[in-house]
């Protein structure tokens, strides 16, 4: 879209924030508090959702830092500190206690994270009612009425102001991360952690990070929140109740959409409003039956259902905003020539890149490497062989720090890579590919391999930079075509493909290859062998290539290592090793090399 | 001094006894049907306050009582389930996850909320009139020892179930591998919704049990569900032996953390155990059992 189409949008977004802003001046109490209520509402929705709609984490509790935001700036402003001040304050507590959180929270995932999650608003509520000395218990704190009036306009005018700006703030925050490469890391969280710390994506800062600015947000809600209603108890705060509110908002609007929040939150602030104010009693089953309902009925939100993306006007609301981003910089891409974008280096085949010193890979009594010792030279071409079974996985798990070697060590290029996260070792040089491929389903062609290219160890590069340079290794796969697709909608090979292309964006000078040619006709492993081949030629990097298709090894591999039951049975020149009796035996059957008896 | 320690300890094995209860029916329909029902601990709630109603205005025995709302709430299980949860199956993991958390939590605020319509919202129990017997010191009602045969009772016939009938081996399969089991025969769609019945049955007759003892409003139900996630994280997902253990360990700590220091906080320990636990054992301890 160019600018003077987006035109429209922007006039209707700014007479909506003139009229926000005037409301106060105009539009009476009742109405004002009304809005104040959706717009702080809105604040949490929207701030639970990074971590929700972007990373996959189901936060429960995330109104626990509404909560404490507000009960840190009731104290503040009771103990006489300005307003300003208060506010950061609170902001600035609330978002360290969620970074502190996250250290045990992020142990956990799917269920486990959604459930302690939630058991922290019981335990926020008892804090809140029994550390009387701070909190003044289930009394609740009530602001001095002395501070109710700033220059004859009561705070309720600039709390409704404070939200307001939160609002705003939260909505371009949320642009801002569908842009960057924090944004995208989240995008990959959601998908698959692991994949994205191979692809060297240090995950845990960056889920860290998600976490305490939502906490800040929700603390200034908070903040703003106390302000204008002058009064706070635990249970107002801390209950079930209202906690679940937000969620049900952001999930009706549909969850991971830039307007989802938005809308869900006014929805639902307006029916809820409607139902309750001619109820006196039945107020929490109406709320409860519509949590219940929007979960029930709600996966993906009002914006995806399939009426709304009917509605011409309302169609363009439901589609993700990375994908959009991602279709418009695949439209004004160059040709891609399918030349990589690596350094030309020339092997140097008398060093030794990788060595494995006794390593040992044991789960329980089942030992599935054992103590392979084994060296691969720069530039070598290794095909790593052996029954199912035989510990071929494993070792790759071992050499990406998928798994961490119960016995032995691991040098590469001189360091030993004994303790060493997933991501440093990515971004030390090893790149891997999958036998069950796993790209970033919910991404397209694009961003899988943009990925590693925003998060390698240097010149890191930003997302612009890196899409454009993402189709240059789509290319040399073989994906011209499918850059925009979304990772899920492909078929098995393209999906290898895509991982293909990821590992060589991660810049590896060991390129850790597993399975690709299964599957393929013989044209195209024909082609693929090329890939490699081209690969350590031209680029200078060193491969093992575990495969079973031995034909293709012997095309291009310089030595053949086999495993048997997690040790190194043979080595040497393809052309000896498919003679050596043992793996004749292994692979065939010891039967017809046995004596009759 | 040791005849307090000891009387402690017996009201902090029967409290506990009753966690692991709640617990069984949690840990059964998590390990089979993959929904944490969060609204499991409102229905032992609601099941108590029935319970307290049906014997205030017709004095029916409590086992009487256990009989009647057990069917009662096995059809509500099956019902939440077939119409509530079972159509999120369909959805990814993550959708699926937050949809169980809302319709679970919706429900759980509905039915509190009705219960303290019908029955008001003060804390109910069932009053029996026991004779209450004393030896060195040490106090203890006809009703408790009662308490303690329903746990030893109920425990000793869900392990028989699930060990020793055609029942409890398709539960086991189901839980081990899903897909396997289907493979094999069974139906592990009716499996879990007879699952997540037969635990809210459990969960009826644990209720009638607590209020033999302890008075329960509306709104606690949702804290007795996350002391019974606190019992299922320590003892082991599906284990009812480790449940059991597990439940009267929290039981004993909060009737210890009550008498020594304040019972203020003895209903947040199972809440910081809980995150004590994830930051000592990072894979979560259920994890050692093939979740």
């Amino acid at each position: 879209m160019t600018a003077a189409q987006r035109l429209p949008a922007y006039l209707i977004i700014a007479v909506v924030i003139v009229v926000a802003a005037l409301v106060p001046v105009f539009g009476g109490a009742y109405l004002t508090t009304f809005l104040f209520t959706l717009l702080y509402a809105y604040i949490i929705a929207q701030s639970w959702d990074w971590l929700h709609g972007e990373a996959g984490y189901v936060n429960l509790g995330h109104y626990i830092y509404f909560g404490v935001g507000a009960y840190a700036f009731a104290l503040a402003n009771v103990n006489g500190i300005p307003v300003v001040v208060s506010f950061v304050v609170a902001a600035l507590f609330t978002g360290l206690m969620g970074a502190i959180l996250s250290f045990p929270l992020f142990r956990l995932r799917g269920d486990y994270f959604a459930f302690a999650t939630l058991a922290l608003l019981p335990l926020f509520e008892l804090l809140a009612s029994n550390l009387v000395a701070i909190t003044r218990g289930s009394d609740g704190i009530l602001l001095p009425p002395a501070t109710a009036m700033i220059h004859g306009i009561d705070v309720k005018m600039y709390a409704y102001y404070v939200a307001l700006a939160g609002s705003i703030a939260v909505f371009m925050l949320s642009i801002w991360m569908s842009r960057t490469s924090f944004g995208y890391a989240l995008k990959a969280i959601r998908n698959d952690e692991q994949a994205a710390e191979v692809a060297g994506i240090r995950i845990f800062p960056i889920k860290l990070q998600a976490m305490a600015y939502g906490a800040m947000a929700a603390a200034v809600a908070g903040g703003a929140y106390i302000w204008s209603f002058r009064y706070i108890e635990p249970r107002t705060v801390f209950g079930l109740d209202v906690a679940l509110i937000p969620v049900a908002m952001a999930l009706l609007g549909g969850s991971g959409l830039l307007w989802g929040p938005l809308i869900g939150a006014i929805l639902l602030s307006v029916s809820i409003q409607l139902l309750i104010v001619n109820l006196t009693m039945l107020q929490f089953t109406i709320i409860g039956l519509a949590i219940l309902l929007i979960g029930r009925y709600m996966p993906g939100g009002l914006l995806r259902a399939r009426w709304v993306q009917r509605v011409p006007l309302l169609a363009p609301l439901g589609h993700e905003h990375h994908e959009r981003i991602a279709a418009t910089a695949a439209a004004v891409m160059p040709d891609a020539s399918g030349v990589l974008p690596l350094e030309r280096i020339a092997a140097d085949r008398s060093r030794v890149l990788l060595a494995t010193r006794d390593l040992t890979m044991a789960f329980g009594g089942n030992v599935a490497v054992n103590q392979v010792n084994l060296e691969v030279r720069e530039g070598e071409i290794l095909g790593l062989i052996g029954p199912n079974g035989s510990g071929k996985t494993t070792l790759f798990n071992c050499l990406s720090k998928v798994y961490e070697p119960v016995g032995g060590d691991l040098i590469f290029a001189g360091q030993s890579l004994r303790g060493l996260r997933r991501d440093t070792v990515s971004r030390l040089g090893i790149g891997r590919t999958y036998q069950i491929p796993r790209p970033f389903g919910d991404l397209t062609v694009l961003e899988n391999v943009a990925m590693p290219l925003m998060f390698r160890a240097q010149d890191r590069l930003a997302r612009p930079q890196a899409l454009a340079e993402a189709a240059h290794f789509a290319a040399f796969a073989g994906l011209s075509d499918k850059l925009t697709e979304r990772a899920d909608r492909l078929t098995l090979q393209q999906r290898k493909a895509v991982e293909f292309a990821r590992a060589l964006a991660c810049r590896p000078r060991l390129l850790l290859v597993d399975e690709v040619a299964s599957g393929l006709t013989a044209a195209e492993v024909l082609r693929f062998v090329g890939h490699i081949r081209e690969v350590r030629d031209i680029y200078g990097i060193t491969v093992i290539w575990v495969e079973h298709i031995i034909s293709a090894l012997t095309q291009v591999a310089d030595r053949l290592v086999v495993l048997e039951q997690g040790s190194i049975v043979a080595d040497g020149a393809p052309e000896e090793v498919v003679r050596n009796e043992h793996v004749l035996s292994i692979y065939f059957g010891g039967a017809a090399h046995k004596e009759p008896v | 001094m040791t005849a307090i320690i000891i009387q402690l300890l017996i009201g902090g094995v029967l409290l506990g006894g009753l966690y692991a209860l709640v617990a069984f029916g949690l840990s059964l329909i998590y390990g089979v049907a993959r929904v944490l029902n969060f609204a499991h601990g409102t229905l032992l709630a609601i099941a108590g306050i029935a319970a307290s109603v049906m014997f205030a205005a017709w004095s029916l025995n409590p086992a009487l009582i256990a009989l009647i709302l057990f069917p009662i709430f096995f059809a509500f299980g099956w019902l939440m389930y077939v119409t509530l949860l079972e159509p999120l199956k369909h959805r990814n993991p993550t959708q699926m996850t937050v949809g169980t958390v809302l319709v679970t939590v919706g429900l759980l605020l509905i039915l509190s909320d009705l219960a303290a319509l019908f029955a008001g919202p003060t804390a109910k129990n069932i009053r029996l009139e026991m004779e209450v017997f004393q030896f060195s010191g040490i106090i203890m009602s006809t009703t408790e020892l009662y308490i303690l045969l329903g746990i030893v009772v109920l425990t000793a016939a869900l392990h028989l179930i699930l060990t020793r009938t055609w029942f409890g081996k398709a539960v086991r399969s189901v839980t081990q591998d899903s897909v396997g089991a289907r493979l094999c025969g069974v139906r592990a769609g009716a499996i879990h919704a007879a699952t997540v019945a037969f635990g809210s049955g459990i969960a009826a007759v644990a209720g009638v049990l607590y209020t033999l003892n302890y008075p329960i409003n509306p709104y606690e139900g949702f804290s007795l569900t996350v002391k019974a996630f606190t019992v299922i994280i320590l003892g082991g997902i599906g284990s009812l032996p480790g449940a059991l253990l597990a439940g009267i360990f929290l039981g004993v700590a909060e009737a210890l953390c009550g008498f020594f220091w304040t019972s203020d906080w003895a209903p947040g320990l199972s809440i910081m155990l809980l995150l004590a636990i994830l930051v000592v054992f990072p894979q979560g301890m259920l994890s050692r059992r093939g979740t």
